[in-house]
């Protein structure tokens, strides 16, 4: 079923004609889920996804096909189609030659055999006790929903350059969503997951996740409009990495700056933001969600320096964005699945610790927002606007949290809001909530993370005026 | 409801799924097997970029055992391997709580009409591939040359695909049908005092005739762009909003989100308890049609083989009904309003009926306001529907496009954007499942400097 070496091989010669590159990414991916819904069980679902995507690039331009039917004569058909891009014409006289089997780097997460899965009731049992756990925080909790999925995911990589590589990773999440009923109805969601097995909830436990979700619901019942305007804002630690991946991450992507589309093109060794500012994205952290033993181009995962001191000091790569910027690839081609080509993409994105303490940055604030946690956000490359979305927030008044707020947003520019930076604290850590990160339409597990950040003005957007 | 007898092997395929489901001891079963052929090409400058060009074929199968429902979605045909998944989705369903409501539509329902739907034209099999790339690099031509100031682009597609789906359940439906679509769209970059503006625009049709044409696309993607030069962000205020197009047809999808029954059911709908409530204002009439001819949200039936219908959500400002699969119409004691979509529900053309204005009339009308042709983010929370998007557009100030604006957001909550609608413009255009022309909200908060 998995395509050999040899058959890669005669693939690959037929793809790479006269081009400069070509590559073929195999994919099996199984995901079991379940799902809890009304104290019970709601439904079950398995996702297959197995197939070859090949790519061609000839200079700028690249060629895609991809099959699911993963016999040779439609393999090679396949390496026709993405390589009707290199119409130049013009047989390459050398074959394509990979070793006899693939590599394995050795793994940043421990790979389950991809015959075995867990029993059903163990997914059922995780969903039962999240469900009896939020119910039991707080009698204001109404309506509770939980998921659970396991995923792995076992890729094979080969290209004309002859290397020849293989990565099993698994990933698991864990989802409750509650809804409470108080002054006003709120609502709370909290997630984590890793690469790991299902057994990763045996430490992280379903018991602790639903009762954060339960928590924040009820602190939402509360909420009270969001004032409207220009403030300081305090950004808490963790989930407060959605902006850097938001306000500077996206923005260092190496297809937008091959374009010359991002704000940040060409400027590397320029200031970018506040000399408290440092900014790092790593794919060889053990078992986190954006970590890559090898990326899926098969290079291995790396840790970048993006940002030192307010200073930009480089890109991440793909291979493609790489070659044509002069630079090597950082590990960071990824994909959705075989059926679209590799982008640049983030793993785990996380600033590292400055001076101050939780204390010391609330209690400076007169009057303002304490953005505890993002649901998500979306920035515009080229001009570098973002906006973020509070799943819990807080008023500070005179150096304390007040009001929780409902409806909160946070929008302004990249390289403007992170030369606002004027504090930075010394209780850094990745979210403990997964996120998942969206670019072309295609969706892949990443890591953030920071410590607590004062911003000294920030947009907040919300629907009362101050 | 099997006319193409083209597609006969994909039904028996179809046919085939149940049939694993059900020697697996599933109790009802329905398989739907997908075939899109895609193609793809990108331009930046005056270069192809991208060419991609593949089938991809996939199979659902959804199977109920002892009241308990379970899906399996998947790209790996080979037939044992979806004889032993089929096998392992009906073992997980005896692991779902058993539940009166689940299963598959009551009935096999004929169709309402007889009519052609038109969702398949052959001029997107047609048309030469040198032709599609030869207007993905007029769309880049065109958008650079419209101003000297249009100095890069993120890229011009040109995007086709056509779809053959069969649908096969244990009651003994069978049906199938083909579908295809086209789509152009450019997003060029204008700079301008060391700073970047982009802007996107495209067009999105069943046929390549119906296309805007590629030299309009472009021209008015370019002038996007150009037209955000020396935006700034506007003063913190409650004002009117014109919402361009576009960006109403993103109101209108998180308005889908407060009636689909599944989010009723679940408690996390605003609308919850409001059936026969008068919500949006006189102009707010809001539809879903399953039925209108080349719409790209158009099908003879939905994903459960119900036949597809024409239901009026809200009229003139009223929610009439929510907007049902037949589990969902069951549990809530209502008939299923043909809106079954991936093992939950979607929309068929859902869409608010034009007025009859233009939308210069509507900013013409509009003594000091703002109007949105880009929003970003997507907080929008239905347990309460509270709105608050990031936004970009322009400045009106006595009747008249002031100046561009941008870094602010907009608030609200989706109840009070609907009653308070009091403008709709008459350029509804049918190119994605979820559309609204342009329309006005007499009061939001702009949160600004």
């Amino acid at each position: 079923m998995h395509p050999d070496a040899a058959t890669f091989e005669r693939v690959l010669t037929r793809a790479i004609g006269a081009a400069d590159y070509a590559d073929a990414f195999y994919e099996r991916r199984v995901v079991r889920s379940f799902r809890f819904q009304d104290g019970r069980v709601h439904d079950a679902g398995i996702n297959v996804t197995s197939g070859v995507g090949i790519r061609v690039i000839a200079g700028d331009r690249s060629g895609y096909a991809f099959s699911d039917d993963l016999s040779e004569g439609a393999l090679l058909e396949t390496a026709r189609v993405a390589a009707l891009i290199a119409h130049d014409g013009g047989a390459r006289t050398a074959a394509v030659h990979l070793p006899a089997s693939p590599q394995r780097r050795a793994a940043l997460y421990a790979a389950p055999d991809g015959r075995t899965r867990a029993e059903s009731a163990t997914y059922v049992d995780l969903l039962a006790r999240a469900d009896v756990a939020a119910r039991a925080l707080d009698p204001r909790v109404r309506a509770v929903n939980a998921f659970v999925t396991d995923e792995l995911q076992e890729v094979t990589i080969a290209t004309s350059e002859g290397r020849f590589v293989r990565d099993v990773r698994p990933l698991v999440a864990l989802g409750v969503q509650c809804v409470a009923q108080g002054n006003v109805r709120g609502t709370g969601f909290y997630g984590d997951g890793r690469r790991a097995g299902i057994d990763f909830f045996r430490e992280r436990t379903p018991e602790e996740i639903a009762r954060e979700a339960a928590r924040v619901a009820c602190v939402n019942c509360d909420a009270i409009e969001t004032p409207a305007g220009e403030m300081e804002v305090v950004v808490g630690a963790g989930s407060g990495g959605v902006l850097l991946h938001e306000a500077v991450g996206h923005g260092l992507e190496g297809d937008f700056n091959r374009q010359g589309t991002s704000l940040y093109s060409g400027r590397i060794g320029e200031r970018v933001a506040s000399e408290l500012v440092t900014i790092y994205d790593d794919g060889d952290l053990p078992g986190e969600r954006g970590s890559l033993t090898v990326d899926d181009e098969g290079t291995p995962g790396q840790h970048k320096t993006l940002v030192e001191n307010g200073i930009l000091r480089g890109y991440m790569h793909d291979r493609h964005s790489a070659a044509a910027l002069g630079a090597s690839s950082t590990g960071s081609g990824r994909r959705q699945s075989y059926r679209v080509m590799p982008q640049p993409r983030m793993c785990n994105t996380f600033m590292p610790d400055g001076g101050s303490t939780y204390e010391e940055i609330v209690g400076s604030v007169k009057r303002g927002i304490f953005a505890a946690s993002f649901a998500g956000g979306q920035v515009e490359i080229s001009k570098g606007d973002f906006v973020f979305m509070l799943a819990e927030g807080y008023l500070i008044e005179d150096g304390k949290l007040t009001a929780p707020l409902r409806g909160a947003s946070l929008t302004g520019n990249g390289p403007e809001v992170m030369n606002r930076v004027t504090m930075v604290g010394n209780d850094g850590r990745l979210a403990g909530r997964y996120y998942t990160c969206g670019k072309g339409g295609q969706y892949v597990p990443v890591g953030v993370g920071m410590p607590t950040v004062k911003l000294s003005s920030v947009t907040v957007g919300g629907s009362g005026v101050a | 409801m099997l006319e193409d007898p083209a597609l006969a092997p994909n039904v028996e395929l179809a046919r085939a799924v149940v049939g694993f489901a059900l020697e697996s001891g599933a109790a009802a079963a329905e398989a739907t097997f997908t075939v899109s052929d895609r193609f793809s090409t990108e331009a930046r400058a005056d270069r192809i970029e991208k060419l991609e060009q593949s089938i991809a074929r996939s199979v659902t199968l959804r199977v109920f055992r002892n009241g308990g429902k379970a899906s399996l979605t998947t790209s790996d045909l080979a037939p044992d391997s979806l004889r032993s998944f089929a096998r392992e989705t009906v073992e997980a369903a005896g692991f779902v709580a058993s539940d009166p409501h689940a299963g598959l539509p009551d009935a096999v329902e004929a169709p309402a009409d007889e009519r052609d739907l038109e969702l398949y034209a052959p001029d997107v099999r047609a048309r030469a591939a040198e032709d599609k790339l030869a207007d993905a690099l007029e769309l880049e031509r065109v958008a650079r040359h419209v101003d000297s100031r249009i100095v890069n682009s993120t890229g011009s597609r040109v995007v086709d695909e056509t779809l053959a789906i069969a649908l096969a359940n244990s009651l003994g439906f069978a049906g199938a049908y083909r579908a295809s679509q086209a789509q152009i769209g450019t997003g060029p970059i204008a700079e301008a005092g060391g700073a970047k503006y982009s802007a996107q625009y495209g067009s999105a049709a069943r046929s390549y005739a119906a296309l805007e044409p590629v030299e309009r696309v472009a021209i008015t993607a370019a002038k996007r762009a150009v037209g955000a030069i020396g935006a700034r962000k506007p003063a913190t205020m409650r004002c009117p909003v014109i919402f361009d197009r576009d960006v109403a047809s993103l109101v209108l999808s998180d308005l889908f989100a407060a009636v689909s029954a599944a989010n009723v059911a679940a408690g996390n709908s605003f609308l919850a308890t409001k059936t026969g409530e008068r919500i949006g204002s006189e102009l707010a009439t809001i539809v879903d049609d399953g039925r209108l001819p080349r719409g790209l949200g158009t099908s003879p039936f939905d994903a459960e083989g119900v036949p597809t219908r024409r239901t009026v959500v809200f009229e003139r400002g009223v929610l009439r009904t929510f907007l049902y699969d037949s589990y969902y119409a069951r549990r809530l004691g209502a008939a299923t309003t043909g809106n079954a979509s991936g093992g939950s529900i979607g929309p068929n053309n859902f869409y608010l009926e034009a007025g009859a204005r233009t939308l210069a009339e509507l900013i013409a009308a509009t003594p000091r306001g703002v109007f949105v042709i880009d929003t970003i983010g997507f907080s929008t929370e239905s347990v309460t529907g509270t709105y608050s998007r990031g936004a970009r557009g322009f400045l009106i100030e006595g009747g008249e496009i002031a100046h561009a604006i941008d870094e602010f957001t907009i608030a609200n909550t989706l109840p009070e954007m609907l009653a308070g609608i009091d403008a709709v413009a008459n350029d509804l255009i049918f190119d994605q499942p979820i559309v609204a022309p342009s329309f006005r909200v007499a009061e939001m908060t702009v949160s600004g400097a």
